[in-house]
């Protein structure tokens, strides 16, 4: 392991992090607020910084493979382990692990909160929610990539790493110029939703911490209600639901095609449309299930008004929240855990079903499904006419047979994963009321979904409404985890826990 | 700069990586998803997994806005054809590799420029080359010119063992300094090479035995030096023994001196038959197969031979076959090694000059390139470093003042200029004047700082 060349990349990022933490303090100070807590863990990443570059600063040779996993788990377990100084020091979250989970489901773009009240916290805390959430969403490296310049240690191989999806695309030979392409789509989208918000009526400093928030499909807020009972404006919850869309889409096809005019093409990708179908037989259930429950039948049909602001109502809440779960970012405008029962399982598949690779959501993702659902046709096929030779098609070209291999093998880790946090979850309790045992599976299940898919909220007790603050430590703390798994998807966590790749080779 | 190169082989491959270090856009297309695989996470460049002969293929590649097309390949008219559809698509300057002779003479020449290929590069023709320019230098490793007469030599020498009592050095053990004050300034050490890794040198830095050390000296000078490095008795070659009958052997071959007395071990009868046909009178070619010792001492081998040049397709038998004939005593060894990762065991062990063909040709396209866009450097890639001809302009900053004054960053060396077509050394008291055709070695990536000293 090439130790000396990880310190010295981990003490830059450290340094970004600082830079990130004084910025939160010039909000805080532009606020009249304290601001302190800000500067101490700024110096903290500083000092940190500093002694893993100068402990790293006779680097050579190069970056090998088993660095760049090193390199890209630690960097995202250290930012996180930075970045919970200040609900520390601050005094807004009171234990480690509480502060732990906060600042972990900020960079991985959770949203997922242990803050009970969050209108009462100072506004440099809630902007350094946002802005984690902003950072961690596009990815440390690739944030750190775009707008540093090159400096020339492997961070090729280090993007790759951290990059998410099966298949990956650049969209210009270098990788510094890819960065800041995909990072000027993120900063436009940002802007745009923060502009639309204003215009909204939303006011300035909501909408740019929403916007950040939704741009990183994460999801914390600067409130804790439900967004409907803050603001009751359809155009704003039309805005988010536009917004959100836009960032679930894959920025390197964003590129490729609107920035290259080639709109006719935008639409016949593969994923996007996967992502779009998922997305509208979702929506369309809930509607129809929301519709259903809640007219009242008794009362007939007699004003067709009352019956349109029916459905607009039903379509709304149930796109809100469909968009919302399926691109993991995780706002809500009304409490999805009390639906129909029937729609819960659709909910929770497309909380497992991500939006498209390649954009800042997380999750499974749709291009997964799309080959996934190849493989099956393709197997079908083969009873039919056995010696067929079939290869998985997509957007005009082929999956190669290691791609959807690889992909089975991430399916399999993806449920366990989902399977095993669930039961660690159930093991310590997770139930609000020591006499509701029997749901604890049913609110254990909700909670390692949105944690492994960086969705926010969860099922049962755990939605919307309430946030996580009654979990065990544990619990906390294995959330936090599922988090960095998921948001890494998977592999480069869990090599580092392989014997081999600690041998000496 | 925009440059597409098709064939994700070792050329490529090597070219690739070398265009990537200096900010260029590379798009590397091959029809090998795997391979392509590999190397999108590894290198800085993007990968197209398309024919390169392929229309379609070509423009994904964005071959349209390329500067540069590069057709490598291994087949030759497949490098053709593909740089001719780029040419058509729009790239502005195309270049292709060939394996053929006939199209490198001069008369066909126009021909391939009308067609749409700006450049056509055959490794093995350069290969041969630089066979012959270092069978002619046997002492050192490998020698470069520079200056419009070549009056400015870079050389690249090792350093033997001091107990072998064949070589008496007299630089090695010595610190630089104490080199300069005994010796004066006959020549100038640029690059000293250890255990793989390029070294800067500095006053202290003190010469070790197996160490690989880059001179810069003067066409007069150089005896003096050799002198000096104990090399006296390296003799010049008049006898040469190639092993292998392939075709760089037939290259090397033609450009090797009419005088010298050459043969060519073919274990391929039929083969030899054609290297009648195909080599120079003066040429014996020998069948037999390069390991059988009695063969080789019948004709020769040993102490009536000056140089041992391996080339055959097996790079384990070429360097072998070296190391042995340096055992034997011959004093020049050269070996053809194909396979880049052994180039660096290569070179730490008794084989002279190692040939590469891949490297040789991936490095010609790079001096190629550079040459079109800079319009007064001229470079190589040595050792990690780079030597880069400038031509002083009137007024730049290294006008002003003394070399050791002008603070050039470290790890860039002037190793000497060329002043009215003379040339000459540069000492840290040395102010250079307009016109002075300058000489650096520049090491890890230095080369793009240097610019405004010259400007």
């Amino acid at each position: 392991m090439n130790w000396k060349l990880i310190l010295r990349i981990l003490g830059i990022l450290l340094f970004i992090e600082a830079g990130m933490l004084f910025l939160c303090a010039g909000v805080g100070l532009f606020y009249q607020e304290k601001f302190l807590y800000f500067v101490w863990s700024a110096l903290v990443a500083i000092i940190f910084g500093t002694v893993s570059q100068l402990a790293g600063r006779h680097w050579s040779g190069r970056m090998g493979r088993k660095d760049c996993y090193m390199t890209v788990t630690l960097s995202w377990l250290i930012f996180s382990l930075v970045g919970m100084l200040p609900f520390l020091l601050s005094g807004s979250l009171p234990d480690i692990s509480s502060a732990f989970f906060e600042s972990m489901s900020g960079f991985t773009s959770t949203g997922a909160t242990v803050i009970d009240n969050c209108d009462a916290q100072l506004r440099g805390i809630l902007v350094w929610r946002s802005l984690s959430q902003w950072v961690g969403g596009i990815g440390i490296i690739f944030f750190t990539i775009a707008i540093l310049p090159a400096f020339g240690m492997g961070e090729v191989k280090l993007f790759a790493v951290e990059a998410t999806g099966p298949l990956q695309e650049k969209v210009h030979p270098r990788i510094s110029t890819t960065a800041r392409w995909i990072g000027a789509i993120y900063l436009i989208i940002t802007f745009l939703c923060a502009g639309t918000l204003v215009l909204c009526g939303m006011n300035i400093f909501d909408a740019f911490n929403y916007a950040l928030v939704t741009a990183a499909t994460g999801g914390f807020g600067t409130h804790s209600d439900l967004l409907r009972d803050v603001y009751h404006s359809p155009a704003i919850e039309y805005a988010f639901i536009f917004f959100m869309f836009v960032a679930g889409i894959n920025y390197t096809l964003i590129y490729h095609t609107i920035l290259r005019g080639r709109i006719r093409q935008f639409f016949h990708d593969a994923e996007l449309r996967c992502y779009f179908v998922i997305l509208m037989a979702a929506t369309a259930l809930c509607t129809l299930a929301l519709f259903i429950s809640r007219i009242d039948w008794s009362a007939g049909f007699n004003h067709i008004g009352t019956l349109f602001l029916f459905m607009e109502q039903a379509l709304r809440d149930a796109l809100f929240t469909t968009v919302s779960l399926q691109t993991t970012t995780g706002l809500a405008t009304c409490d999805y855990t009390c639906w129909p029962l029937a729609v819960i399982p659709v909910l929770l598949f497309i909380m497992f079903a991500g939006a498209c690779s390649g954009s800042t959501s997380s999750g499974f993702k749709c291009v997964r499904w799309f080959i996934i659902l190849g493989v099956v046709r393709n197997e079908l096929q083969k009873i039919l006419h056995p010696r067929a030779v079939l290869p998985v098609r997509m957007n005009d070209g082929i999956v190669s047979t290691q791609i959807v291999q690889t992909l089975f093998a991430f399916t399999a880790l993806f449920v366990a994963s989902f399977f095993g946090g669930a039961f660690i979850l159930a093991l310590f309790g997770v139930s609000p009321t020591a006499d509701a045992q029997i749901f604890d599976y049913y609110d254990a299940l909700g909670i390692s979904i949105a944690s492994l898919s960086n969705v926010g909220p969860g099922m049962g007790y755990y939605g919307p409404l309430h946030s996580w603050s009654i979990l065990a430590p544990v619990s906390k703390v294995t959330c936090a985890i599922l988090m960095l798994v998921g948001r890494l998807e998977i592999f480069p966590v869990l090599i580092l826990l392989t014997s081999g790749f600690w041998k000496k080779s | 700069m925009k440059i597409v190169i098709a064939g994700a082989g070792a050329v490529g491959t090597h070219l690739a990586q070398l265009l990537s270090k200096d900010n260029l856009s590379v798009v590397l297309i091959d029809h090998d998803e795997n391979i392509l695989g590999k190397l999108n996470n590894e290198l800085d460049i993007m990968t197209c997994a398309v024919s390169a002969t392929s229309i379609d293929g070509l423009k994904k590649a964005g071959v349209e806005n390329a500067d540069l097309f590069i057709a490598v390949t291994s087949h030759e008219s497949k490098n053709i054809t593909s740089a001719l559809l780029a040419r058509q698509l729009g790239a502005r300057r195309t270049v292709a590799r060939v394996d053929n002779y006939e199209y490198m003479k001069p008369e066909n020449r126009i021909f391939f420029e009308k067609a749409g290929i700006d450049a056509l590069i055959y490794p093995d023709l350069l290969a041969a080359k630089e066979i012959a320019d270092s069978a002619q230098y046997s002492w050192a490793r490998q020698m470069w010119k520079f200056g419009v007469e070549g009056n400015l030599l870079l050389l690249n020498v090792k350093m033997g063992f001091q107990e072998n009592g064949q070589e008496s050095n007299q630089l090695l053990g010595y610190t630089l300094r104490e080199i300069g004050m005994r010796h004066g300034h006959s020549f100038h050490v640029v690059a000293i090479r250890r255990n793989n890794e390029t070294v800067m040198p500095h006053g202290e830095v003190r010469i070790l035995p197996h160490d690989i050390v880059f001179f810069m000296t003067t066409r007069d000078e150089v005896s003096t030096l050799r002198h000096l490095l104990g090399k006296d008795n390296y003799p010049q070659v008049k006898r040469a023994f190639i092993i292998g009958g392939g075709k760089l052997s037939v290259g090397a071959d033609w450009a090797l001196p009419e005088a010298m007395d050459l043969k060519i071990l073919e274990a391929d009868e039929t083969r030899c038959e054609e290297l009648g046909r195909l080599t120079r009178n003066r040429t014996l070619v020998i069948h037999g197969e390069a390991h059988d010792m009695e063969l080789l001492n019948d004709e020769g081998y040993g102490q009536h031979l000056e140089a041992f040049i391996a080339l055959t397709p097996n790079d384990e038998k070429n360097i072998l076959a070296c190391v042995a004939a340096h055992r034997k005593g011959v004093p020049k060894t050269i070996a053809q090694v194909e396979n880049l990762d052994y180039l660096g065991m290569a070179e730490t062990l008794d084989v002279g000059t190692v040939i590469n063909k891949k490297a040789i040709a991936a490095s010609y396209i790079y001096q190629m390139l550079l040459k079109s866009s800079v319009d007064n450097m001229k470079i190589l890639n040595v050792a990690d470093a780079e030597v880069a001809e400038f031509v002083v302009r009137k007024g730049s900053l290294v006008t002003r003042y003394p070399v050791m004054e002008t603070g050039l960053p470290r790890g860039v060396n002037i190793g000497g200029m060329v002043r009215n077509g003379k040339g000459c050394l540069v000492g840290g008291q040395t102010v250079l004047q307009e016109g002075d055709r300058v000489v650096l070695f520049c090491i890890g990536g230095t080369l793009k700082k240097i610019d405004k000293y010259f400007k």
